[in-house]
C-alpha cells in the first residue's frame, strides 16, 4: 500500500517533541543557587552531559518517529521512545545536581528549571499521542508501567535525591504524608457529601420545573464565590453556631478548620454532582419513561429501575468532575486552618522557596489525575452492556 | 367490556376530549382515528389514567377505574406505543419481563412466559432473549414492545400507534401478524392510529374523533359505506373501494389448488399439460417457492431449466396474513394477473388472482348494504 509522503505524520507527537527539543535547548535546564533562598545562577542542558545530550537524541528520535513510522505501529514506537527520553530527562536531572554540588557548600541548592519542565511537557504530549495511536488498552498499560520502573530508578540511580524538591521533602517528610492523606479526607468528605445532597437535588431539579430553577441556579451561584470569600463568609456563622449549641461544639462544629472546610468543599462538589443527576435523567428517553409508567411502576422503583441506571454514567461524569475540582480547591483550605497539601504550597509562597510550593502542588496533580482515571473507569464499569457503543 | 361515558379531559379553556361515549365489547378491536389534535391519545392514556379525566368514568368490566390505584390498574392493562420505550440497559428478555416481575411472579413462571411471548410475536427465543434494544431493527423492537404489553396476559390491550415508527413494508407486515394474534388470543383491544388504512385493516369498530368529539363510530364496511358526515367522508377519502380490500385477507379468498412441481422439468409438464393454466409454480422438496415455469416459452423451445423464471420471493408473493389491497398493488406492480401466497417459511399455499379482487369488490359491498350497524347504543 503507497502512502504519500509525509501523510501519515502525527502532528500532536511532532509538537510535542519539538516542544521539548525547543525548551531543554533554549531555556535554563538547572538553577543552581548557592542557599535555598539565594540568587540562582542559570545552566543549559550541558550542565547534565553526557546524560543530557542522551535526552536529546532520545527527543529527536521522538520527531523521527512521528514523522517516518506509519501509523499502524507508531502508537507503540511514540510510547517506547518517549519513555526512554523521559527516563534520560530524570537522570539528566540528577547528573546535572551532582555535577554543580560537586564541591559546593551543604546548603547549596539546584532546582528544576524552565527549560527541564517545558521538555517534560513535551514528552507528555508525546506519551499522550501515542496512548492514542496505540488501540490496546493492555499493550498502553505495559509500557506505562515500564516506563514508571525505569523512571524511578533512573531518579534514585542518577542522584535526583540532591535535587532542591529532594531535598524539600526529606525535611519535611513526617508531614508530607499525613498532610496527603489530609487533603484525601478533605477532597473525600466534600465530594461525599456532595454526592449525598446533590443527587436528591438533582433528582428534584428533574422532577419538578419550579425546584428546577432555584436548585440550577444557587448551586450555579456557590459556584461564582471565590473559595477564600467563601471560608471568610462560613467562620462568623459557624463560630455563633458553635457559641449556641455546645453539643455541636462537641461534635468538633467549629469557625475555622474542618467545619468550614468541608462545607466549603460540599458547595463546590454540587453543581457538577447536581448537574450530571439532572442531565443524565432528562436525556433519558421520554418513551422508556411513558412505558414504564405505563405498564404500572411506582415512580420510586421507575427512578431506581430505569431512570438512574440510565442517568448513572452521566452522575458518574459529574462525580469525576466534583472530585478532580475538590482535590484542587482542598489546596485552598489550609486558610480555613484544615491543613492539606496547601500548607506546603502557602509556606513555600510565604519563604519565597518555589520548591517547597511544589513539593504541594505536584502531588495535588498526580491525586487529581489519579481520581480521573479511577473514575472514568468507575463509570465504563456501571455501564450496562445495553448502553455500550459496540454491538455484540 | 369497556365503557367510557361522558368522559371529557379540560386543559384549561380548552377541551381536548369532549364528553365521549362509546363501549367496547369483549374481544374486539376498537381503532381511535382523526386528525392529530382529536383527542385520540389523549382518550387512550385516560384508559390507563396517565392522564386523569376532568370528567364522566371509565368502566371496565363494569368496574369504575378511578377505584383502583393507577399503578395497579395498569399491570392489567397492557401498553404499547409508538416510540415502543424498550428500556435500553435491559435485555429483551428482562424487557418482556416487566410486567410479570412487577406482579411478582416466580423466575421460572416469567422466563417461560417470555419466551412464549417472543415465540408468539415471530422473535426465536434462543436468538432474542439476550439481546440489547440497540441490537434490534425497527421492527424487531415494535414486536419485542407488543411481546412486553401482551406479557402478564392483560385482557385489555391499549396501543398508541405501535406500527407507527416503521417502514411501509414492515408495517404492513406488522400488522398482518398482529391480526393473526388477535384472532388467537381475542384481546379487548383500544388501538390508536391516524392511518385509515391501518384502522380498516385491523378494526372490528372505527371510532373517528374531530376536536374532542366522537363522530361516528361504527364498523369500517359502515364506515366506508354510510360515513356519518362530509368530514367522515372526506377523511376516508375517495378510493373506497381499494380501501374496502384492505379488509379481506388473503387466507380467506386464495385458491389453494395450484399447479405446482419440484422439478423445472415436471413443472413444464404441468404448465404445457391438457387444461393446464398455461404456466406451473417450481418449489423446493420442502414446498418453498423458487419462481415458476411460462408454458409459452417451453412451447417456443426453451430448455426446460432456462424457462424458469426465479424470483425473491419476499417481492413476488404476499404472505398469508397479507390483505387483498397488498396483493393487488404487488400484483399492478408486476403486472402479474395472479400473484403466489407464501407462509412465513416461503412455502407455496397458494395463489390469489384479479378474479378474487373483483369477486371481493363485489362482495363486500353488497354484505355492507345488508349489514345493521352493530348498535346504535354505541355509536350514540
Amino acid at each position: 500500500m503507497a502512502e504519500r509522503p509525509f501523510s501519515g505524520v502525527d502532528p500532536v507527537a511532532l509538537f510535542g517533541s519539538a516542544l521539548a527539543l525547543v525548551g531543554a535547548t533554549t531555556l535554563p535546564f538547572v538553577e543552581f543557587r548557592t542557599s535555598r533562598i539565594g540568587i540562582a545562577t542559570y545552566h543549559g542542558i550541558g550542565a547534565a552531559a553526557p546524560v543530557g545530550y542522551a535526552f536529546l537524541a532520545a527527543v529527536l528520535a521522538c520527531v523521527a518517529v512521528a514523522v517516518l513510522v506509519p501509523p499502524r505501529t507508531r502508537g507503540a514506537w511514540l510510547k517506547g521512545v518517549g519513555g526512554v527520553a523521559l527516563v534520560a530527562l530524570g537522570w539528566a536531572l540528577g547528573v546535572a545536581a551532582s555535577h554543580l554540588l560537586a564541591g559546593a557548600s551543604s546548603i547549596s541548592r539546584v532546582s528544576t528549571g524552565g527549560g527541564a519542565w517545558v521538555a517534560l511537557i513535551g514528552i507528555a504530549v508525546v506519551e499522550f499521542a501515542g496512548s492514542q495511536a496505540l488501540p490496546s488498552r493492555r499493550a498502553r498499560l505495559a509500557i506505562d508501567a515500564a516506563i514508571a520502573v525505569a523512571l524511578a530508578a533512573a531518579l534514585v540511580l542518577g542522584g535526583a535525591e540532591q535535587l532542591s524538591l529532594a531535598r524539600e521533602y526529606a525535611a519535611r517528610a513526617d508531614e508530607f504524608w499525613p498532610e496527603v492523606a489530609r487533603h484525601l479526607e478533605l477532597a473525600g468528605a466534600g465530594v461525599g457529601f456532595g454526592v449525598l445532597l446533590g443527587v436528591p437535588l438533582g433528582v428534584l431539579a428533574w422532577r419538578s420545573s419550579s425546584a428546577r430553577r432555584v436548585v440550577l441556579g444557587v448551586v450555579g451561584v456557590i459556584q461564582t464565590i471565590p473559595s477564600l470569600a467563601l471560608i471568610g463568609l462560613l467562620i462568623a456563622p459557624l463560630a455563633a453556631l458553635r457559641v449556641a449549641s455546645p453539643l455541636l461544639a462537641n461534635f468538633g462544629l467549629s469557625g475555622i478548620g474542618t467545619t468550614p472546610a468541608v462545607i466549603a468543599l460540599t458547595l463546590y462538589a454540587l453543581l457538577p454532582v447536581v448537574r450530571g443527576t439532572y442531565v443524565g435523567l432528562a436525556e433519558v428517553d421520554p418513551g422508556a419513561i411513558e412505558a414504564g409508567r405505563g405498564m404500572g411502576m411506582s415512580p420510586t422503583r421507575l427512578l431506581l429501575r430505569v431512570e438512574m441506571p440510565l442517568a448513572l454514567p452521566l452522575l458518574v461524569d459529574g462525580i469525576r468532575t466534583a472530585t478532580v475540582l475538590d482535590i484542587g480547591i482542598a489546596s485552598v483550605m489550609f486558610f480555613a486552618g484544615a491543613g492539606g497539601l496547601g500548607v506546603f504550597i502557602f509556606e513555600g509562597v510565604g519563604q519565597v522557596a518555589p520548591d517547597l510550593t511544589l513539593l504541594g502542588a505536584l502531588p495535588v496533580i498526580v491525586l487529581a489525575l489519579i481520581a480521573d482515571a479511577l473514575l472514568r473507569a468507575l463509570r465504563d464499569a456501571s455501564v450496562s452492556p445495553g448502553l455500550r457503543g459496540e454491538q455484540a | 367490556m369497556i365503557q367510557l361515558e361522558q368522559l371529557t379531559k379540560r386543559y384549561d379553556d380548552r377541551l381536548a376530549v369532549d364528553h365521549l361515549s362509546l363501549e367496547v365489547p369483549d374481544g374486539r378491536v376498537c381503532v381511535l382515528i382523526g386528525p392529530s389534535g382529536c383527542g385520540k391519545t389523549t382518550t387512550l392514556r385516560m384508559i390507563n389514567r396517565l392522564v386523569e379525566p376532568t370528567g364522566g368514568r371509565i368502566l371496565i368490566d363494569g368496574r369504575d377505574t378511578a377505584s383502583l390505584p393507577a399503578e395497579e390498574l395498569r399491570r392489567s392493562l397492557g401498553y404499547a406505543i409508538q416510540s415502543v420505550g424498550l428500556f435500553p440497559h435491559l435485555t429483551v428478555a428482562e424487557n418482556v419481563a416487566t410486567v410479570p416481575r412487577l406482579l411478582r411472579w416466580d423466575k421460572q413462571r416469567i422466563r417461560q412466559r417470555v419466551r412464549e411471548m417472543l415465540a408468539l410475536v415471530g422473535l426465536e427465543p434462543d436468538d432474542y432473549e439476550a439481546s440489547y434494544p440497540r441490537q434490534l431493527s425497527g421492527g424487531e423492537a415494535q414486536r419485542v414492545g407488543v411481546a412486553r404489553a401482551l406479557a402478564a396476559d392483560p385482557p385489555v390491550l391499549l396501543m398508541d400507534e405501535p406500527f407507527g415508527a416503521v417502514d411501509p413494508l414492515t408495517r404492513g407486515r406488522l400488522q398482518g401478524e398482529f391480526a393473526r394474534i388477535q384472532r388467537e388470543l381475542r384481546k379487548t383491544v383500544v388501538f390508536v392510529t391516524h392511518d385509515v388504512d391501518e384502522a380498516i385493516r385491523l378494526a372490528d369498530l372505527i371510532a373517528i374523533m374531530r376536536d374532542g368529539r366522537l363522530v361516528q363510530y361504527d364498523t369500517p364496511e359502515r364506515v366506508l359505506d354510510h360515513p356519518a358526515d362530509g368530514f367522515v367522508h372526506d377523511f376516508v377519502g375517495v378510493d373506497r373501494a381499494l380501501k374496502r380490500l384492505g379488509r379481506v385477507r388473503v387466507a380467506d379468498v386464495m385458491r389453494t389448488d395450484v399447479p405446482h412441481a419440484a422439478t423445472p422439468d415436471a413443472a413444464a409438464a404441468l404448465a404445457r399439460g391438457e387444461g393446464g393454466a398455461g404456466y406451473a409454480y417450481l418449489v423446493d422438496n420442502d414446498g418453498r417457492l423458487l419462481g415458476w415455469v411460462d408454458a409459452r416459452m417451453v412451447r417456443e423451445g426453451w430448455p426446460c431449466e432456462e424457462a424458469v423464471t426465479r424470483v425473491r420471493v419476499a417481492e413476488a408473493s404476499v404472505g398469508v396474513d397479507a390483505t387483498l389491497k397488498e396483493a393487488l398493488s404487488r400484483m399492478l406492480g408486476f403486472g402479474f394477473r395472479a400473484i403466489p401466497v407464501v407462509d412465513a417459511a416461503d412455502v407455496l399455499l397458494g395463489e390469489v388472482g384479479l378474479n378474487a379482487v373483483e369477486a371481493a369488490t363485489e362482495a363486500g359491498s353488497r354484505a355492507s348494504e345488508l349489514r345493521e350497524r352493530p348498535s346504535d347504543e354505541a355509536s350514540r
